[in-house]
């Protein structure tokens, strides 16, 4: 304390209790009064108390305000009379003391503020809480409590403050428990990306109060999957979700029995149909469906998926009564749906409701700088499901990190590639140490898979990435391959008669092709495939 | 400017009333630092600013820290205001706290005073007025003091609303030597009360009786008008050269016997040194011994209270010595002696 600086006078406001503050002409002196207390402790001053009483409590309230005078003659006393009919319904007790609150010239730069809580009803003292959590009253909550055995009369008092930041340790457990749903998020992998690190804090933020649909993009092997099922974790641990993790890939959804995986049918519903079933949202009922590939699922399913997220109801196959289900919703999808509704094959209401939350999950090139603590979660999952101890050598684990952080890596499988490259260098490493041979041969095995030595193999991942798994099935060996070529030049070329120009170079020669563009699209669209919708071309769907 | 630290010795609320007592009384400048530093909840409360505040009306002082809590105050007097002081503490401390505060440098005024104190009388960790009126004043009326106390209501903790006029007419004060305190010559337990039934007042005359082995004294309730209730225990013993009373107060939830015995073992404890002067009167009567400046006591073993009271009188008076000796041994009674430098 120092004396050059005035501590700010100290206001009381306070109800007067209709009950605890009654007494007789004598007999008050043996009772304990809360707001008459007030006025007995040596270590409490307030230069006002500002007492709120019932219009008809009027007499009990200037015998309190005089007592009070009496017993601290420092302090000023001014009545305030406030009708509340029921001083237990929330509504009106809420509003009457929200009112006259707003009516007193309250400078909390001024003057202190402690809010008497112990007396009124306890839908008052809620008010009155909420009203200082609100800030409407700047005050901190004054609770007082009676003598207990031979304490003297005044018995005892707690201020507390409001402000949660002003308390350590209850600011120490919050942030705790943010860190932990972090880590969590994020396997216990201390990632040093920044854009990552934020995303994992929002989703955070946002998986731990929303129920809201949930939507994961980003490029096959950025761990949709993974995180998807840690959010699920995360939500459980929390107590926020008491049913299952429901996980399905749309890809492998296909005609009449997408429906019945999904929404259950009943007995005889459609040939075959000997027992009923109950479709995936049904099992997901107070749990969290994920649905991978949500690009990939039919528009009839679309449109069912929407009424039940809406709704918490869908009707099976063959139903005619409607279930219920209430799940959280998680999409993944390495497409982009924009675009997907711009041609039609997704549905734009569905989009929107899906689209709220949405997080584009960076592919391990965009994350570099995680490679390191991934790869040490990888080595660790690989001991745990083997239960065998490996480990890198520092030269070995050097010259892995420089490759894989190096131009040639272009972790096009991403974080799936770095899973098959570890499992592999860790089964092959001699004697649980992988050394700079293993690492060698690994990096050739990834430069052959990625590389421009064998671009069969990129082709192969371009269709993926442009078509889906679905879309590549359904394709023609004869069409395969010539797509994979195509799409591999297309990647490579920036923009789409540049493309043309390459793949109808010879025609070109000849002068026999007018529009390499133009027909370059046309190849394209049989594939419903366009240029500025490509993977790779259109906007990022984080954007 | 004198500073003073008011963490140490005894620590608490009595160096604040005793400096301030002082320094209006000698015209320091003082600053207290670290008030109450030790203490569970520090600085300065409800009480001791009242003592602030009639220290600072008396003595026309300029005040600087004078807030709950407080750690340091400054304290400025300007002058010794004789005249009407009415002080209204409510349930801030006691009424024979502030009256001891102000009296001595009301001695020195240029006028009479007429001071009133309106709140509790009979509080618990403060004299009671009847050891004001009994004890302490007629001691300070032997040093030449003339000084007339009434109690006109007495005033008990929670409900107070008590009421004492103290009229001191300004003169100097003479040394007094209290060596011995001659036989005993009365006997007495009151126990006081205010709307409370009498049986609590015979129990506790009869448990005090009991403890001290005192048979055919004269011990019984007494009834007292006040505004709640109130209950105290005070044990009195008259001797031919001086005047002894020990008290407790009762409250609610404390039994009636506990209050009786706490004042009996402090009376049993002076009985058995043959000294006049007890622990509490040896603390009040330093400060009026030091302004008459010669005089002194024997006493019990001085209380830190006691060494505390010594210390901050010399720094306010330094021109008097203050001793405090062990006639035999440190258990046995102490000699206070006050002589000029």
């Amino acid at each position: 304390m120092n004396a050059s600086t005035p501590t700010r006078p100290r206001i009381g406001i306070g109800l007067i209790g209709a009950t605890l503050d009654k007494g007789g002409q004598v007999k008050r002196w043996s009772q304990w009064r809360p707001t008459v207390a007030l006025a007995l402790h040596d270590d409490l001053l307030y230069a006002r108390l500002d007492l709120i009483h019932q219009p008809r409590d009027r007499k009990l309230a200037e015998r309190v305000a005089a007592d009070v005078r009496r017993l601290a003659p420092e302090t000023e006393v001014t009545l305030h009379p406030v009708a509340i009919a029921d001083p237990w319904d929330f509504e009106q007790t809420y509003a009457a003391l929200a009112d006259w609150a707003d009516g007193q010239p309250l400078d909390p730069e001024r003057f202190a503020y402690d809010v008497h809580i112990t007396t009124g009803t306890h839908v008052a003292q809620i008010c009155l809480f909420l009203l200082c959590e609100a800030r409407i009253i700047p005050g901190a909550l004054l609770q007082t409590a009676p003598p207990r055995g031979d304490e003297p009369a005044h018995g005892s008092w707690r201020r507390i403050d409001l402000d949660l930041s002003r308390y350590d340790r209850l600011a120490q457990r919050h942030a705790a428990r943010a860190a932990y749903g972090l880590a969590f998020l994020k396997a216990g992998i201390a990632t040093e990306s920044p854009t990552y690190n934020a995303l994992i804090a929002e989703i955070e933020r946002v998986a731990g109060v929303s129920r809201a649909p949930l939507l994961l993009t980003g490029p096959t092997g950025a761990g949709k999957t993974r995180l998807a099922r840690r959010i699920y974790e995360l939500k459980r641990a929390r107590h926020l979700v008491a049913g299952a993790f429901v996980e399905v890939n749309c890809a492998t959804l296909r005609g009449d029995g997408a429906m019945s995986t999904l929404f259950g049918h009943t007995r005889g519903a459609f040939t075959g149909a000997r027992e009923a079933r109950d479709g995936l949202l049904r099992r997901a009922d107070g749990g969290v469906l994920f649905l991978d590939e949500i690009g990939e699922l039919g528009l009839d399913e679309q449109a069912m998926l929407l009424r039940a997220i809406e709704e918490g109801r869908f009707l099976p196959l063959g139903a005619d009564r409607e279930v219920e289900s209430r799940f959280q919703l998680i999409a993944g999808t390495n497409r982009d749906l924009h675009a997907q509704v711009t041609q039609g094959r997704f549905r734009e209401d569905l989009l929107a409701r899906i689209d709220l939350w949405h997080w584009h999950l960076p592919g391990l090139r965009d994350r570099l700088e995680d490679l390191p603590p991934n790869l040490a979660y990888e080595l660790g999952e690989f001991e745990r499901r083997e239960g065998r101890r490996v480990t890198f050598s520092r030269e070995a684990r050097a010259a892995f990190l420089a490759f894989a952080t190096g131009p040639d890596a272009t972790w096009r499988g991403n974080f799936r590639d770095l899973n098959a490259a570890v499992t592999r260098m860790a089964t092959l490493a001699p004697g649980g140490r992988i050394d700079g041979p293993t690492v060698e041969a690994e990096q050739d095995r990834l430069a052959r898979a990625w590389g421009g030595a064998a671009p069969a193999g990129e082709g192969e991942a371009l269709l993926l990435e442009a078509l889906g798994p679905a879309g590549v099935a359904g394709l023609d060996r004869f069409d395969r391959v010539q797509l994979a070529d195509v799409l591999a030049v297309c990647k490579r070329s920036p923009s789409l008669s540049a493309a043309g120009r390459v793949l109808f170079a010879v025609s070109r020669a000849q002068r026999k092709s007018v529009n390499d563009a133009d027909r370059l699209r046309k190849y394209l669209a049989r594939f419903d495939l366009q240029w500025h919708t490509l993977p790779w071309n259109g906007a990022a769907p984080g954007d | 400017m004198l500073t003073i630290d008011g963490s140490k010795g005894e620590g608490g609320g009595q160096i604040v009333r005793s400096a301030l007592g002082l320094a209006v009384r000698t015209g320091t400048p003082v600053t207290l630092e670290n008030i109450r530093a030790g203490r569970q909840k520090p600085g300065l409360k409800r009480q001791h600013l009242t003592a602030v505040q009639a220290a600072a009306r008396v003595g026309a002082a300029r005040v600087e820290g004078a807030e709950l809590n407080s750690g340091r105050l400054v304290f400025e007097p300007q002058a010794i205001l004789g005249g009407t002081h009415e002080h209204h503490i409510g349930s801030a401390g006691s009424a024979t706290l502030v009256l001891q505060t102000v009296i001595p440098a009301l001695l020195a005024a240029d006028t009479p005073s007429t001071v009133v104190v309106t709140g509790g009388t009979h509080n618990d960790l403060a004299p009671p007025f009847d050891f004001l009126e009994r004890v302490w004043l007629p001691l300070l009326k032997r040093m030449g003091a003339q000084i007339e106390l009434r109690l006109e209501r007495a005033g008990f903790y929670p409900a107070g609303g008590g009421r004492v006029v103290a009229e001191i007419t300004p003169g100097p004060l003479s040394p007094l030597t209290l060596d011995a305190r001659g036989e005993i010559l009365t006997r007495r337990v009151r126990a006081l009360l205010a709307n409370l039934p009498g049986h609590i007042g015979l129990r506790e005359a009869e448990t005090a009786c009991a403890a001290l082995g005192w048979t055919g004294a004269d011990a019984r309730p007494e009834h007292v008008a006040a505004d709640g209730p109130g209950n105290m225990v005070i044990v009195e013993v008259a001797c031919a050269h001086a005047h002894a009373l020990f008290s407790a107060v009762g409250r609610r939830g404390k039994r009636a016997e506990q209050v009786a015995e706490q004042a009996a073992a402090e009376c049993a404890a002076w009985l058995a040194l043959d000294v006049p002067v007890g622990p509490h009167l040896a603390d009040q009567l330093i400060l009026p011994l030091a302004l008459a400046g010669g005089g002194g006591f024997r006493t019990v073993p001085p209380t830190l209270h006691t060494r505390t009271q010594v210390q901050t009188v010399q720094r306010f008076l330094p021109e008097v010595a203050v001793t405090l000796t062990p006639e035999d041994h440190e258990d046995g009674p102490w000699a206070l002696r006050v002589s000029r430098r």
